[in-house]
Protein backbone atom coordinates (compact mmCIF):
# COMPACT_ATOMS: atom_id res chain seq x y z
CA UNK A 1 0.00 0.00 0.00
CA UNK A 2 2.89 2.34 0.78
CA UNK A 3 4.19 1.99 -2.80
CA UNK A 4 0.87 3.34 -4.12
CA UNK A 5 1.27 6.57 -2.10
CA UNK A 6 4.87 6.82 -3.29
CA UNK A 7 3.71 6.54 -6.90
CA UNK A 8 1.05 9.21 -6.38
CA UNK A 9 3.49 11.56 -4.68
CA UNK A 10 6.16 11.16 -7.35
CA UNK A 11 3.65 11.74 -10.18
CA UNK A 12 2.39 14.88 -8.45
CA UNK A 13 5.95 16.15 -7.97
CA UNK A 14 6.93 15.52 -11.61
CA UNK A 15 3.77 17.12 -13.01
CA UNK A 16 3.99 20.19 -10.76
CA UNK A 17 7.66 20.80 -11.57
CA UNK A 18 7.02 20.24 -15.27
CA UNK A 19 4.10 22.66 -15.29
CA UNK A 20 6.22 25.24 -13.48
CA UNK A 21 9.04 24.81 -16.00
CA UNK A 22 6.76 25.06 -19.02
CA UNK A 23 4.62 27.93 -17.75
CA UNK A 24 7.36 30.20 -16.41
CA UNK A 25 10.53 28.96 -18.08
CA UNK A 26 9.31 28.57 -21.65
CA UNK A 27 5.99 30.30 -22.26
CA UNK A 28 6.48 33.36 -20.07
CA UNK A 29 3.73 34.71 -17.87
CA UNK A 30 1.30 35.29 -20.76
CA UNK A 31 -0.06 32.24 -22.62
CA UNK A 32 0.61 32.24 -25.55
CA UNK A 33 3.46 34.58 -26.58
CA UNK A 34 2.82 37.83 -28.44
CA UNK A 35 6.02 37.52 -30.49
CA UNK A 36 8.36 34.76 -31.57
CA UNK A 37 11.86 34.49 -30.11
CA UNK A 38 14.85 36.13 -31.79
CA UNK A 39 16.32 32.75 -32.78
CA UNK A 40 13.07 31.83 -34.58
CA UNK A 41 13.04 35.29 -36.17
CA UNK A 42 16.54 34.66 -37.56
CA UNK A 43 15.56 31.22 -38.90
CA UNK A 44 12.41 32.48 -40.64
CA UNK A 45 14.25 35.49 -42.08
CA UNK A 46 17.16 33.47 -43.41
CA UNK A 47 15.29 30.40 -44.70
CA UNK A 48 14.71 32.02 -48.10
CA UNK A 49 16.92 35.07 -48.66
CA UNK A 50 18.49 35.31 -52.14
CA UNK A 51 19.80 38.78 -51.16
CA UNK A 52 21.91 37.22 -48.39
CA UNK A 53 23.46 34.26 -50.16
CA UNK A 54 26.14 33.49 -47.57
CA UNK A 55 23.65 32.79 -44.74
CA UNK A 56 20.49 31.47 -46.37
CA UNK A 57 19.29 27.90 -47.00
CA UNK A 58 17.36 28.97 -50.13
CA UNK A 59 14.19 27.12 -49.08
CA UNK A 60 10.84 28.82 -48.44
CA UNK A 61 10.09 26.07 -45.89
CA UNK A 62 11.65 27.12 -42.59
CA UNK A 63 11.15 23.72 -40.89
CA UNK A 64 12.92 21.76 -43.62
CA UNK A 65 15.75 24.26 -43.78
CA UNK A 66 16.26 23.93 -40.00
CA UNK A 67 16.10 20.14 -40.19
CA UNK A 68 18.62 19.70 -43.02
CA UNK A 69 20.64 22.92 -43.16
CA UNK A 70 20.80 25.10 -40.04
CA UNK A 71 20.83 22.15 -37.65
CA UNK A 72 21.75 19.36 -40.07
CA UNK A 73 24.14 17.59 -37.72
CA UNK A 74 21.35 17.29 -35.11
CA UNK A 75 19.16 15.56 -37.66
CA UNK A 76 22.04 13.32 -38.72
CA UNK A 77 22.40 11.93 -35.20
CA UNK A 78 18.63 11.72 -34.73
CA UNK A 79 18.56 9.60 -37.89
CA UNK A 80 21.31 7.50 -36.32
CA UNK A 81 19.08 6.86 -33.28
CA UNK A 82 16.22 5.90 -35.59
CA UNK A 83 18.30 3.35 -37.43
CA UNK A 84 19.88 2.07 -34.23
CA UNK A 85 16.37 1.12 -33.11
CA UNK A 86 15.58 -0.48 -36.49
CA UNK A 87 18.84 -2.43 -36.49
CA UNK A 88 18.04 -3.60 -32.94
CA UNK A 89 14.67 -4.94 -34.12
CA UNK A 90 16.22 -6.67 -37.13
CA UNK A 91 18.83 -8.23 -34.83
CA UNK A 92 16.20 -9.52 -32.41
CA UNK A 93 14.41 -11.19 -35.35
CA UNK A 94 17.57 -12.48 -37.05
CA UNK A 95 17.28 -15.76 -38.92
CA UNK A 96 13.60 -15.22 -39.72
CA UNK A 97 12.66 -15.51 -43.35
CA UNK A 98 9.19 -14.10 -44.07
CA UNK A 99 7.76 -16.75 -46.40
CA UNK A 100 6.75 -15.67 -49.89
CA UNK A 101 3.70 -17.96 -49.83
CA UNK A 102 0.81 -15.80 -51.02
CA UNK A 103 -2.15 -16.12 -48.68
CA UNK A 104 -5.80 -15.42 -49.30
CA UNK A 105 -6.03 -11.94 -47.83
CA UNK A 106 -9.33 -10.14 -47.27
CA UNK A 107 -12.42 -10.17 -49.48
CA UNK A 108 -12.42 -9.05 -53.11
CA UNK A 109 -14.07 -5.74 -52.13
CA UNK A 110 -11.29 -4.84 -49.68
CA UNK A 111 -8.61 -5.95 -52.12
CA UNK A 112 -10.04 -3.86 -54.98
CA UNK A 113 -10.30 -0.81 -52.72
CA UNK A 114 -6.69 -1.30 -51.59
CA UNK A 115 -5.52 -1.75 -55.19
CA UNK A 116 -7.05 1.63 -56.03
CA UNK A 117 -5.95 3.54 -52.94
CA UNK A 118 -2.41 2.15 -52.50
CA UNK A 119 -0.94 3.82 -55.63
CA UNK A 120 -2.70 7.05 -54.63
CA UNK A 121 -1.16 6.99 -51.14
CA UNK A 122 2.22 6.26 -52.74
CA UNK A 123 1.80 9.26 -55.07
CA UNK A 124 0.91 11.49 -52.11
CA UNK A 125 3.96 10.19 -50.23
CA UNK A 126 6.22 10.98 -53.18
CA UNK A 127 4.71 14.46 -53.49
CA UNK A 128 5.19 15.11 -49.75
CA UNK A 129 8.81 13.96 -49.88
CA UNK A 130 9.91 15.64 -53.12
CA UNK A 131 8.17 18.97 -52.45
CA UNK A 132 9.49 19.02 -48.89
CA UNK A 133 11.64 22.08 -49.53
CA UNK A 134 8.71 24.09 -50.95
CA UNK A 135 5.60 23.06 -49.01
CA UNK A 136 5.02 21.44 -45.58
CA UNK A 137 6.45 17.95 -45.71
CA UNK A 138 9.80 16.31 -46.21
CA UNK A 139 11.69 13.06 -46.00
CA UNK A 140 10.32 11.82 -42.68
CA UNK A 141 6.69 12.58 -43.57
CA UNK A 142 6.93 11.07 -47.05
CA UNK A 143 8.70 7.97 -45.75
CA UNK A 144 6.16 7.35 -42.99
CA UNK A 145 3.29 7.79 -45.47
CA UNK A 146 4.92 5.33 -47.89
CA UNK A 147 5.29 2.77 -45.07
CA UNK A 148 1.48 2.94 -44.60
CA UNK A 149 1.14 1.65 -48.20
CA UNK A 150 3.15 -1.45 -47.26
CA UNK A 151 0.93 -1.89 -44.19
CA UNK A 152 -2.27 -1.64 -46.28
CA UNK A 153 -0.94 -4.21 -48.77
CA UNK A 154 0.15 -6.51 -45.93
CA UNK A 155 -3.25 -6.43 -44.24
CA UNK A 156 -5.46 -6.72 -47.33
CA UNK A 157 -3.42 -9.00 -49.61
CA UNK A 158 -1.25 -11.00 -47.11
CA UNK A 159 2.36 -10.96 -46.00
CA UNK A 160 3.47 -13.28 -48.80
CA UNK A 161 2.19 -10.86 -51.45
CA UNK A 162 4.26 -8.04 -49.94
CA UNK A 163 7.35 -10.25 -49.51
CA UNK A 164 7.15 -11.51 -53.12
CA UNK A 165 7.48 -7.89 -54.26
CA UNK A 166 9.77 -6.51 -51.56
CA UNK A 167 11.85 -9.19 -49.83
CA UNK A 168 13.65 -8.65 -46.52
CA UNK A 169 17.01 -8.35 -48.27
CA UNK A 170 15.67 -5.86 -50.79
CA UNK A 171 14.18 -3.69 -48.04
CA UNK A 172 17.51 -3.77 -46.18
CA UNK A 173 19.26 -2.81 -49.41
CA UNK A 174 16.90 0.13 -50.06
CA UNK A 175 17.37 1.33 -46.48
CA UNK A 176 21.15 1.13 -46.79
CA UNK A 177 21.01 2.93 -50.14
CA UNK A 178 19.07 5.74 -48.52
CA UNK A 179 21.54 6.03 -45.65
CA UNK A 180 24.51 5.95 -48.05
CA UNK A 181 22.84 8.68 -50.09
CA UNK A 182 22.49 10.88 -46.99
CA UNK A 183 26.14 10.26 -46.09
CA UNK A 184 27.26 11.02 -49.65
CA UNK A 185 25.30 14.28 -49.84
CA UNK A 186 26.77 15.28 -46.46
CA UNK A 187 30.36 14.37 -47.40
CA UNK A 188 30.56 15.62 -51.02
CA UNK A 189 31.14 19.26 -49.88
CA UNK A 190 34.05 18.07 -47.70
CA UNK A 191 35.73 16.42 -50.69
CA UNK A 192 35.18 19.44 -52.92
CA UNK A 193 36.65 21.92 -50.46
CA UNK A 194 33.67 22.83 -48.28
CA UNK A 195 32.56 21.72 -44.81
CA UNK A 196 30.39 18.78 -43.74
CA UNK A 197 26.62 19.34 -44.25
CA UNK A 198 27.22 22.47 -46.28
CA UNK A 199 24.37 23.57 -48.50
CA UNK A 200 24.94 27.08 -49.87
CA UNK A 201 28.23 28.96 -50.13
CA UNK A 202 29.49 30.57 -46.91
CA UNK A 203 32.09 33.32 -46.32
CA UNK A 204 34.95 30.92 -45.66
CA UNK A 205 34.06 27.98 -47.92
CA UNK A 206 32.80 28.65 -51.39
CA UNK A 207 31.27 25.23 -52.18
CA UNK A 208 27.59 25.42 -53.04
CA UNK A 209 24.92 22.98 -54.21
CA UNK A 210 22.91 24.49 -57.07
CA UNK A 211 19.89 26.32 -55.68
CA UNK A 212 18.06 26.17 -59.02
CA UNK A 213 18.12 23.25 -61.46
CA UNK A 214 16.67 24.10 -64.86
CA UNK A 215 14.95 27.17 -63.46
CA UNK A 216 13.13 25.23 -60.69
CA UNK A 217 13.93 25.99 -57.06
CA UNK A 218 15.54 22.84 -55.59
CA UNK A 219 17.14 24.44 -52.50
CA UNK A 220 20.57 22.83 -52.99
CA UNK A 221 21.07 19.74 -50.87
CA UNK A 222 17.61 19.77 -49.24
CA UNK A 223 15.95 18.00 -52.20
CA UNK A 224 18.54 15.20 -52.09
CA UNK A 225 18.32 14.81 -48.31
CA UNK A 226 14.52 14.57 -48.48
CA UNK A 227 14.71 12.02 -51.31
CA UNK A 228 17.19 9.72 -49.54
CA UNK A 229 15.62 10.15 -46.11
CA UNK A 230 12.16 9.17 -47.40
CA UNK A 231 13.70 6.10 -49.06
CA UNK A 232 15.49 5.08 -45.86
CA UNK A 233 12.51 5.70 -43.54
CA UNK A 234 10.02 3.93 -45.83
CA UNK A 235 12.24 0.87 -46.29
CA UNK A 236 13.26 0.69 -42.62
CA UNK A 237 9.71 0.94 -41.25
CA UNK A 238 8.41 -1.53 -43.87
CA UNK A 239 11.12 -3.97 -42.86
CA UNK A 240 10.31 -3.81 -39.15
CA UNK A 241 6.55 -4.10 -39.79
CA UNK A 242 7.22 -7.13 -41.99
CA UNK A 243 9.27 -8.80 -39.25
CA UNK A 244 6.87 -7.93 -36.43
CA UNK A 245 3.80 -9.21 -38.29
CA UNK A 246 5.40 -12.42 -39.60
CA UNK A 247 3.53 -15.58 -38.48
CA UNK A 248 4.11 -17.06 -35.06
CA UNK A 249 5.30 -20.48 -36.32
CA UNK A 250 8.04 -19.00 -38.51
CA UNK A 251 9.41 -16.99 -35.59
CA UNK A 252 9.22 -19.97 -33.19
CA UNK A 253 11.04 -22.17 -35.67
CA UNK A 254 13.84 -19.65 -36.20
CA UNK A 255 14.33 -19.13 -32.45
CA UNK A 256 14.24 -22.88 -31.71
CA UNK A 257 16.74 -23.62 -34.50
CA UNK A 258 19.09 -21.07 -32.99
CA UNK A 259 18.87 -22.66 -29.54
CA UNK A 260 19.65 -26.09 -31.05
CA UNK A 261 22.72 -24.65 -32.72
CA UNK A 262 23.93 -23.17 -29.46
CA UNK A 263 23.58 -26.53 -27.65
CA UNK B 1 -5.38 39.14 -25.93
CA UNK B 2 -8.84 38.71 -24.45
CA UNK B 3 -9.71 36.87 -21.24
CA UNK B 4 -11.65 34.21 -23.13
CA UNK B 5 -8.78 33.54 -25.51
CA UNK B 6 -6.34 33.17 -22.63
CA UNK B 7 -8.63 30.76 -20.79
CA UNK B 8 -9.01 28.61 -23.93
CA UNK B 9 -5.21 28.39 -24.21
CA UNK B 10 -5.03 27.46 -20.53
CA UNK B 11 -7.56 24.63 -21.08
CA UNK B 12 -5.24 23.18 -23.76
CA UNK B 13 -2.21 23.54 -21.48
CA UNK B 14 -3.83 22.01 -18.40
CA UNK B 15 -5.28 19.16 -20.46
CA UNK B 16 -1.72 18.35 -21.51
CA UNK B 17 -0.65 18.40 -17.84
CA UNK B 18 -3.50 16.04 -16.98
CA UNK B 19 -2.46 13.73 -19.81
CA UNK B 20 1.12 13.72 -18.50
CA UNK B 21 -0.09 12.73 -15.04
CA UNK B 22 -2.42 9.97 -16.30
CA UNK B 23 0.22 8.55 -18.65
CA UNK B 24 2.86 8.60 -15.89
CA UNK B 25 0.42 6.76 -13.61
CA UNK B 26 -0.04 4.14 -16.34
CA UNK B 27 3.72 3.70 -16.80
CA UNK B 28 4.37 3.43 -13.07
CA UNK B 29 1.54 1.37 -11.66
CA UNK B 30 0.11 -0.88 -14.37
CA UNK B 31 1.70 -4.34 -14.23
CA UNK B 32 1.04 -5.21 -17.89
CA UNK B 33 3.97 -4.44 -20.24
CA UNK B 34 1.70 -3.70 -23.23
CA UNK B 35 -0.27 -1.21 -21.09
CA UNK B 36 3.03 0.34 -20.04
CA UNK B 37 3.98 0.66 -23.74
CA UNK B 38 0.66 2.34 -24.63
CA UNK B 39 1.02 4.76 -21.68
CA UNK B 40 4.59 5.54 -22.70
CA UNK B 41 3.60 6.49 -26.24
CA UNK B 42 0.90 8.80 -24.81
CA UNK B 43 3.57 10.35 -22.56
CA UNK B 44 5.96 10.96 -25.47
CA UNK B 45 3.15 12.38 -27.61
CA UNK B 46 2.32 14.79 -24.79
CA UNK B 47 5.95 15.87 -24.50
CA UNK B 48 5.93 16.59 -28.24
CA UNK B 49 2.70 18.57 -27.87
CA UNK B 50 4.34 20.69 -25.14
CA UNK B 51 7.14 21.58 -27.54
CA UNK B 52 4.61 22.65 -30.19
CA UNK B 53 2.68 24.74 -27.64
CA UNK B 54 5.91 26.52 -26.70
CA UNK B 55 6.40 27.50 -30.36
CA UNK B 56 2.87 28.90 -30.76
CA UNK B 57 2.08 32.61 -30.57
CA UNK B 58 -0.95 34.79 -30.02
CA UNK B 59 -3.06 35.90 -32.97
CA UNK B 60 -1.92 39.23 -34.46
CA UNK B 61 -5.60 40.32 -34.49
CA UNK B 62 -8.86 38.45 -33.77
CA UNK B 63 -9.55 38.01 -37.51
CA UNK B 64 -6.04 37.14 -38.63
CA UNK B 65 -4.38 33.88 -37.59
CA UNK B 66 -0.64 33.24 -37.29
CA UNK B 67 0.68 31.30 -40.28
CA UNK B 68 2.91 28.20 -40.59
CA UNK B 69 6.58 29.11 -41.12
CA UNK B 70 6.35 28.60 -44.88
CA UNK B 71 6.93 31.41 -47.37
CA UNK B 72 4.13 31.20 -49.94
CA UNK B 73 4.97 34.34 -51.92
CA UNK B 74 8.47 33.49 -53.21
CA UNK B 75 8.64 36.34 -55.72
CA UNK B 76 7.61 38.91 -53.10
CA UNK B 77 11.18 39.76 -52.15
CA UNK B 78 12.32 41.11 -48.80
CA UNK B 79 8.94 42.64 -47.94
CA UNK B 80 7.20 39.23 -48.15
CA UNK B 81 9.77 37.70 -45.77
CA UNK B 82 9.31 40.54 -43.28
CA UNK B 83 5.53 40.10 -43.45
CA UNK B 84 5.99 36.35 -42.77
CA UNK B 85 8.17 37.09 -39.72
CA UNK B 86 5.39 39.29 -38.32
CA UNK B 87 2.84 36.44 -38.48
CA UNK B 88 4.74 33.12 -38.45
CA UNK B 89 4.93 30.68 -35.52
CA UNK B 90 8.27 29.41 -34.18
CA UNK B 91 9.64 26.77 -36.61
CA UNK B 92 12.35 25.42 -34.31
CA UNK B 93 10.25 23.19 -31.94
CA UNK B 94 8.47 21.82 -35.02
CA UNK B 95 11.79 20.79 -36.56
CA UNK B 96 12.79 18.98 -33.35
CA UNK B 97 9.40 17.26 -32.88
CA UNK B 98 9.42 16.11 -36.51
CA UNK B 99 12.33 13.74 -35.95
CA UNK B 100 11.20 12.91 -32.40
CA UNK B 101 7.91 11.45 -33.71
CA UNK B 102 9.66 9.13 -36.17
CA UNK B 103 12.28 8.11 -33.61
CA UNK B 104 9.50 7.47 -31.09
CA UNK B 105 7.89 5.11 -33.58
CA UNK B 106 11.16 3.22 -34.12
CA UNK B 107 11.71 2.92 -30.36
CA UNK B 108 8.11 1.68 -29.98
CA UNK B 109 8.77 -1.02 -32.58
CA UNK B 110 11.97 -1.98 -30.75
CA UNK B 111 10.18 -2.20 -27.37
CA UNK B 112 7.38 -4.21 -28.98
CA UNK B 113 9.85 -6.79 -30.26
CA UNK B 114 11.53 -6.95 -26.83
CA UNK B 115 8.11 -7.56 -25.20
CA UNK B 116 7.42 -10.28 -27.78
CA UNK B 117 10.67 -12.04 -26.88
CA UNK B 118 9.93 -11.65 -23.17
CA UNK B 119 6.55 -13.29 -23.70
CA UNK B 120 8.16 -16.11 -25.66
CA UNK B 121 10.63 -16.95 -22.90
CA UNK B 122 8.50 -16.26 -19.80
CA UNK B 123 4.99 -16.96 -21.08
CA UNK B 124 3.54 -13.79 -19.55
CA UNK B 125 3.81 -10.01 -19.76
CA UNK B 126 2.56 -9.26 -16.24
CA UNK B 127 5.15 -7.64 -13.98
CA UNK B 128 3.77 -8.74 -10.61
CA UNK B 129 6.14 -8.66 -7.65
CA UNK B 130 5.13 -11.36 -5.19
CA UNK B 131 4.81 -10.57 -1.51
CA UNK C 1 -20.59 37.33 -33.95
CA UNK C 2 -18.06 34.69 -32.94
CA UNK C 3 -14.52 35.74 -33.73
CA UNK C 4 -12.29 33.31 -35.71
CA UNK C 5 -9.71 33.27 -32.94
CA UNK C 6 -12.25 31.81 -30.53
CA UNK C 7 -13.40 29.22 -33.07
CA UNK C 8 -9.83 27.99 -33.64
CA UNK C 9 -8.78 28.00 -30.00
CA UNK C 10 -12.13 26.52 -28.99
CA UNK C 11 -11.54 23.63 -31.39
CA UNK C 12 -8.13 23.11 -29.81
CA UNK C 13 -9.58 23.22 -26.29
CA UNK C 14 -12.34 20.76 -27.25
CA UNK C 15 -9.76 18.35 -28.72
CA UNK C 16 -7.63 18.74 -25.61
CA UNK C 17 -10.54 17.79 -23.32
CA UNK C 18 -11.36 14.86 -25.63
CA UNK C 19 -7.73 13.73 -25.44
CA UNK C 20 -7.85 13.76 -21.62
CA UNK C 21 -10.97 11.53 -21.65
CA UNK C 22 -9.37 9.20 -24.23
CA UNK C 23 -6.13 9.00 -22.25
CA UNK C 24 -7.99 8.19 -19.03
CA UNK C 25 -9.98 5.43 -20.76
CA UNK C 26 -6.84 4.09 -22.47
CA UNK C 27 -4.97 3.80 -19.18
CA UNK C 28 -7.87 2.49 -17.09
CA UNK C 29 -9.43 -0.05 -19.49
CA UNK C 30 -8.43 -3.66 -18.80
CA UNK C 31 -9.13 -4.68 -22.41
CA UNK C 32 -5.89 -3.88 -24.26
CA UNK C 33 -7.57 -3.73 -27.67
CA UNK C 34 -10.00 -1.05 -26.47
CA UNK C 35 -7.11 0.75 -24.77
CA UNK C 36 -5.29 0.82 -28.11
CA UNK C 37 -8.33 2.26 -29.88
CA UNK C 38 -8.68 4.96 -27.20
CA UNK C 39 -4.98 5.71 -27.63
CA UNK C 40 -5.52 6.18 -31.38
CA UNK C 41 -8.44 8.51 -30.53
CA UNK C 42 -6.10 10.54 -28.31
CA UNK C 43 -3.63 10.74 -31.22
CA UNK C 44 -6.39 12.05 -33.51
CA UNK C 45 -7.24 14.74 -30.95
CA UNK C 46 -3.55 15.71 -30.81
CA UNK C 47 -3.43 15.91 -34.62
CA UNK C 48 -6.29 18.45 -34.50
CA UNK C 49 -4.42 20.42 -31.80
CA UNK C 50 -1.27 20.46 -33.96
CA UNK C 51 -3.33 21.66 -36.93
CA UNK C 52 -4.76 24.56 -34.90
CA UNK C 53 -1.29 25.39 -33.56
CA UNK C 54 -0.09 25.91 -37.17
CA UNK C 55 2.25 22.93 -37.43
CA UNK C 56 1.37 21.28 -40.78
CA UNK C 57 4.70 19.42 -40.89
CA UNK C 58 3.91 17.67 -37.63
CA UNK C 59 0.38 16.79 -38.75
CA UNK C 60 1.76 15.20 -41.93
CA UNK C 61 4.17 13.00 -39.98
CA UNK C 62 1.85 12.38 -37.01
CA UNK C 63 -1.18 11.08 -38.90
CA UNK C 64 0.55 8.16 -40.70
CA UNK C 65 2.68 7.31 -37.67
CA UNK C 66 0.24 7.59 -34.77
CA UNK C 67 -2.96 6.52 -36.54
CA UNK C 68 -1.46 4.11 -39.11
CA UNK C 69 1.70 2.27 -38.17
CA UNK C 70 1.75 2.44 -34.37
CA UNK C 71 -1.68 0.77 -33.80
CA UNK C 72 -0.70 -1.97 -36.27
CA UNK C 73 2.48 -2.70 -34.32
CA UNK C 74 0.73 -2.81 -30.94
CA UNK C 75 -2.10 -4.87 -32.50
CA UNK C 76 0.46 -7.49 -33.59
CA UNK C 77 1.79 -7.46 -30.02
CA UNK C 78 -1.69 -7.85 -28.46
CA UNK C 79 -2.47 -10.75 -30.79
CA UNK C 80 0.48 -12.67 -29.33
CA UNK C 81 0.39 -11.76 -25.65
CA UNK C 82 -3.36 -11.92 -25.07
CA UNK C 83 -6.11 -9.35 -25.11
CA UNK C 84 -6.88 -8.87 -21.43
CA UNK C 85 -4.75 -7.39 -18.70
CA UNK C 86 -4.16 -9.80 -15.83
CA UNK C 87 -5.28 -12.81 -17.89
CA UNK C 88 -3.18 -15.84 -18.70
CA UNK C 89 -3.31 -14.74 -22.34
CA UNK C 90 -1.30 -15.85 -25.31
CA UNK C 91 -2.17 -18.09 -28.18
Amino acid sequence: MASRYLIAASIALVVVSLSFAVAYGALGTAVPLENIRSLARAYVTLAYAPWNRTLTAMSPEAVTSIVWDFRGVDTFFETTVLFGAIIGTVTLFRGIKPSARIGEGLSIIARSAAAVTAPMILAVAAAIALHGHLTPGGGFQGGATAAVVALVILVTFSLGYLVSGLSKERALMLRSAGLLGIAAVALIPLILGGVVFQNQAKELSQFSYPAYIGGALTSGSLLFYNLFESLAVAAGLTLTIMLLLSPHEVVEEAVRGEEHERV
Amino acid sequence: MSEFEASLSLIVLFSLFANTAIALYGVFSKPNLVKKLISMTILSDTANAFAIVIGYRAWPSPEESPVPPVLTNISGGYAAVQELVQKSVDPFPQALVLTAVVIGLAVTIFLASIILHYHRTHGTVEMVVSG
Amino acid sequence: MIEPVNVALGLAALSAVLSVIATYLAVSDRDLLRALIFSALQSTAYAIIFLVLMAPDIVLVYVPVAVGIYPAVVLALIKRVGRFEGGEGGE
